[in-house]
């Protein structure tokens, strides 16, 4: 098996794709890079003329919009009410913002496609948000090294994520000058999440939420959600779910 | 007192004194059977939590507390299953023990069951407050948040407002017909307080067979009720198509009346049973009421003979002709079916002889096994005629003992036979060895009774027929 | 009642009573053999809790911890190496209105490494592990990582800026 790297642009980050050389033929790298690109058109907030923007700007009312966004919406308040709040497709402000769901939508949507078109061993990681299938180049489950939040160079440690935990979504409070808003506005005990989740809006939610509303946050989604969790925090102080380091 | 007896020639074959002991053997071990099983349903329902490991639950302050709770909750509602069973009307409860005797049951099973319901949410309120470090006001807000449990607070409180309007001081204040629509509230309580039970706690947890023992007596209970109490009379209402053709006013308010209908033969009654009937006109739709046939039916007539008692009964009085009627039934072991003994010895009183009058025409007795006596004030005697006419064709004795009543003991006689040392002893032949059958006014039954036993008579041996329930 | 009634009554209520303690006993015998195995290391199985997409579906409601005792308490880190032995301290179970609980904590020296509430489920009697808790773990405790020991890197959104400088990108180039 040799591994082959697909990289590329979109949705303001950089997805790395990579897959065995055998599959080739079975992936469809135009309908991936596609599919990124029809998120990022509907649902980005810098581009003005997006779906979104316009719902934003009271252009477009929620109603007359697709039902692609209404159904993203709607998953998002859903999400929601799950997490008492720490996660919402609303800022402070109250401007409507699916950033944190979309692009998990995207790399469900295009993992669904890898998978119906015949790919079986591949590992999509968008931005940091990491989706898998299958095996490794070396038969092996993949693994993925968490990023240390307090030296981006470095890593903290390794982990394989295997079926059915496919999904590995880390939430920082810090990278990129996103801000996540915190329960209270005042600033996230911890300053990464990362949770392994059988699918990548699970994870990727959570961990948003996590870095939100703390360590009773952590708590809950551990007993609530079937995950694996690790954070740390503004220490550079861990905490990890036994799963987490032994798979 | 006075005397009349016509030997005639005897058409019906008498039944043999060995097959009538042999059916009162097999109805007696099939009422020790059926006491057996509703007893041991109670035990079973400990059993059910016992099987579920609850005898380890015994360990802290708070299991104790909340497993007693438990145990007084299955307990309180098996015993509440078996009064709907009880009160269903069905057709072998009343064959072996005669509705009246399971109305009886009803009644006295409702106390206990009520206060272990009381006692299973009280103590669960402590049990789980122990547990969960909440104090009984915390706990019983916690618990209502709980699914199912609203409607379970709800179903205890109408069972509360049935019990308190059952109480005898609390039910002579207020009219049959409230206390009655109140009582029906108990169905509601049923209802309402089942879902809690399959879904707060995992002992009935789907794929336990604890859930499907319990399911099942709920559909046991509430299915009679359904098929004997509603679905029955409506059935037999269309298909009998009984209307009222008169009403005949046979003595100062007494009236007897004729109704027309289909294949009433088919109604299956013998004589001495009753039906629950109900007149549909505008006043008196909502009050059944228990009558006993006073002749034998035809495939197209039928009578009953009422005697205005209370406001249902003297509007009977004065139905009108076409007036619909449905009824449920037959029920009732006053009958030729409940006899034990060789010899038949027949009480009956004012409205009492109604059904002595249908049981005697039905039964099948030699020439010399019965001895009658009717008792009444001067001037009251209607259906005395008929009933010395069928004493005299089934070769029986036949008295009647009429004038002001006696004091002391023997108070259902006339002062004048009581003088004369009439007693049951007297009148009756063989007395020790006969069946005696009674019916009249509850008190004055009550007292032949009394005065019956005071002689020995066995309980077997004694009939009465009760439509005080 | 009569004499056969009560006799037969006694007679079927001790037989049913009987029948159920023993049915009691031997589903709690299972139970506890049960428990034992989960808790000595190996892994049990977890309840489908989140459905694959995107709707959340929590598997226990948050009454279920303010109603059931103990609660998980964090334990507290210890200076110097951890003992590598641990045990396994079971509490006595609790009748809740959710169904029996009991809770189960791994302590690992001073440190507990995992607390677990145990509820039967509905198929007779076995052990579900229904909670996780994420415990305080030292840096020392997790294996190290170098960007040619793993495939991917997982971290919060860089921008593309910032991928030019991530680890990341080392391996994605190493690659292509």
């Amino acid at each position: 098996m040799t591994r082959r790297s697909h990289v590329f642009e979109t949705m303001g980050t950089v997805v790395s794709f990579a897959f065995d050389d055998g599959e080739a033929a079975r992936i469809d790298l135009e309908r991936l890079q596609g599919t990124f690109a029809h998120f990022d058109d509907r649902y980005s907030l810098y581009k003005p003329d997006s779906e979104l923007s316009r719902v934003a700007r009271h252009e477009l009312d929620l109603a007359d919009a697709s039902d692609e966004l209404r159904a993203a919406y709607a998953a998002a308040l859903d999400w929601r009410a799950a997490t008492h709040g720490e996660f919402s497709p609303h800022r402070p402000d109250g401007i409507i913002d699916l950033s944190g769901i979309v692009k998990a939508l995207a790399i469900e949507r295009a993992g669904d496609e890898l998978l119906d078109g015949g790919a079986v061993n591949w590992c999509l990681n968008v931005g940091g948000d990491v989706l898998v299938s299958g095996l490794d180049p070396v038969g092996e489950p993949w693994s993925v090294g968490i990023v240390d939040p307090q030296d981006r160079a470095a890593l903290v440690t390794p982990v394989r994520i295997a079926a059915p935990r496919r999904a590995c979504a880390t939430s920082g409070s810090a990278e990129r000058g996103d801000h996540i808003w915190t329960v209270g506005g005042s600033p996230s005990e911890f300053l990464q999440a990362t949770v392994i989740a059988d699918d990548i809006v699970t994870a990727d939610v959570l961990a948003t939420a996590i870095i939100a509303g703390g360590a009773p946050a952590l708590d809950r989604a551990c007993a609530s959600w079937d995950i694996d969790v690790l954070t740390v925090d503004r220490a550079g102080g861990l905490r990890a779910t036994p799963g987490f380091l032994h798979p | 007192m006075t005397t009349t007896s016509r030997p005639q020639p005897w058409a019906l074959v008498p039944t043999a004194p060995s097959s009538r002991r042999e059916r009162f053997l097999r109805r007696m071990r099939a009422a020790d059977l059926l006491t057996s099983l509703a007893v041991t349903s109670a035990a079973a329902s400990v059993a059910l939590y016992l099987a579920y490991g609850g005898a380890g639950d015994f360990i802290t302050l708070g299991g104790f507390v909340t497993s007693i709770g438990i145990i007084t909750g299955l307990v309180g509602t098996d015993l509440i299953l078996v009064m709907l069973v009880l009160a269903a009307r069905i057709p072998l409860i009343d064959r072996v023990f005669g509705h009246d005797r399971a109305m009886a049951t009803h009644r006295a099973l409702g106390k206990p069951a009520i206060y272990l319901i009381l006692a299973h949410t009280v103590l669960l309120i402590v049990g789980y407050g122990i547990s969960s470090h909440l104090d009984p006001v915390a706990e019983t807000v916690s618990m209502w948040n709980l699914p199912d449990m609203p409607a379970a607070f709800i179903g205890l409180g109408f069972m509360i407002v049935v019990v308190v309007t059952s109480l005898v001081i609390v039910r002579r204040k207020f009219k049959y017909e409230f206390w009655y629509v109140v009582h029906l509230l108990s169905y509601v309580a049923v209802l309402t307080a089942l879902p809690h039970q399959f879904s707060v706690g995992a002992m009935l947890a789907v794929g336990t067979g604890q859930r499907v023992y319990w399911i099942a007596l709920y559909v046991l209970a509430l299915g009679g009720i359904v098929v004997f109490r509603i679905a029955e009379p409506l059935v037999k209402s269309i298909q009998h198509d009984i209307r009222v053709t008169a009403v005949e006013s046979i003595a100062p308010g007494v009236a007897s009346i004729h109704m027309s209908g289909r294949k009433l033969k088919a109604l299956g009654s013998s004589g001495g049973q009753y039906f629950i009937w109900r007149f549909w006109t505008g006043r008196t739709w909502w009050h059944s009421h228990p009558i006993s046939l006073s002749a034998a039916p035809t495939d197209t007539r039928v009578r009953v003979t009422v005697r205005a008692l209370g406001d249902g009964t003297t509007r009977l009085g004065r139905i009108p002709r076409g007036t619909r009627v449905s009824i449920e039934g037959p029920y009732g072991l006053f009958t030729d079916a409940g006899r034990t003994s060789p010899k038949l010895a027949i009480v009956a009183a004012g409205i009492g002889i109604t059904p002595v009058r249908a049981l005697l025409e039905d039964s099948r007795v030699a020439p010399g096994e019965t001895t009658i006596l009717l008792r009444g004030p001067e001037d009251e005697n209607f259906l005395w005629d008929e009933m010395e006419k069928l004493a005299g064709a089934r070769g029986a004795h036949f008295y009647t003992s009429v004038g002001p009543r006696a004091r002391g003991a023997h108070s259902w006689l006339s002062a004048r036979d009581v003088a004369r040392n009439v007693s049951l002893r007297s009148v009756f032949p063989d007395f020790k060895n006969s069946d005696l059958y009674v019916c009249g006014p509850q008190a004055w039954t009550d007292a032949v009774i009394a005065d019956a036993k005071s002689y020995g008579l066995p309980d077997h041996q004694i009939h009465a027929e009760r439509f005080d329930w | 009642m009569r004499v056969r009634a009560v006799l037969g009554s006694i007679l079927g209520s001790v037989t049913v009573l009987v029948i159920g303690w023993q049915a009691g006993a031997a589903a709690a015998h299972n139970a506890a053999e049960l428990s034992t195995a989960s808790s000595s290391g190996a892994a049990t199985t977890p309840t489908g809790a989140a459905t694959p997409g995107s709707t959340p579906t929590p598997a226990a409601t948050s009454a279920a911890t303010s109603t059931a005792s103990p609660s998980p308490s964090a334990g507290s880190s210890s200076t110097g190496s951890s003992s590598t032995a641990s045990r396994t301290i079971v509490g006595a179970t609790e009748e809740t209105p959710f169904g029996p609980m009991q809770a189960e904590i791994i302590v690992a020296g001073t440190r507990i490494t995992n607390v677990k509430l145990l509820q039967e489920t509905d198929m007779g009697g076995r052990s579900a592990e229904i909670s996780n808790y994420a415990a305080p773990i030292l840096r020392q405790e997790v294996l190290k990582a170098q960007s040619a020991n793993v495939d991917t890197v997982g971290g919060a959104t860089y921008s593309s800026q910032g991928y030019l400088a991530s680890v990341q990108s080392a391996i994605d180039k190493a690659h292509l």
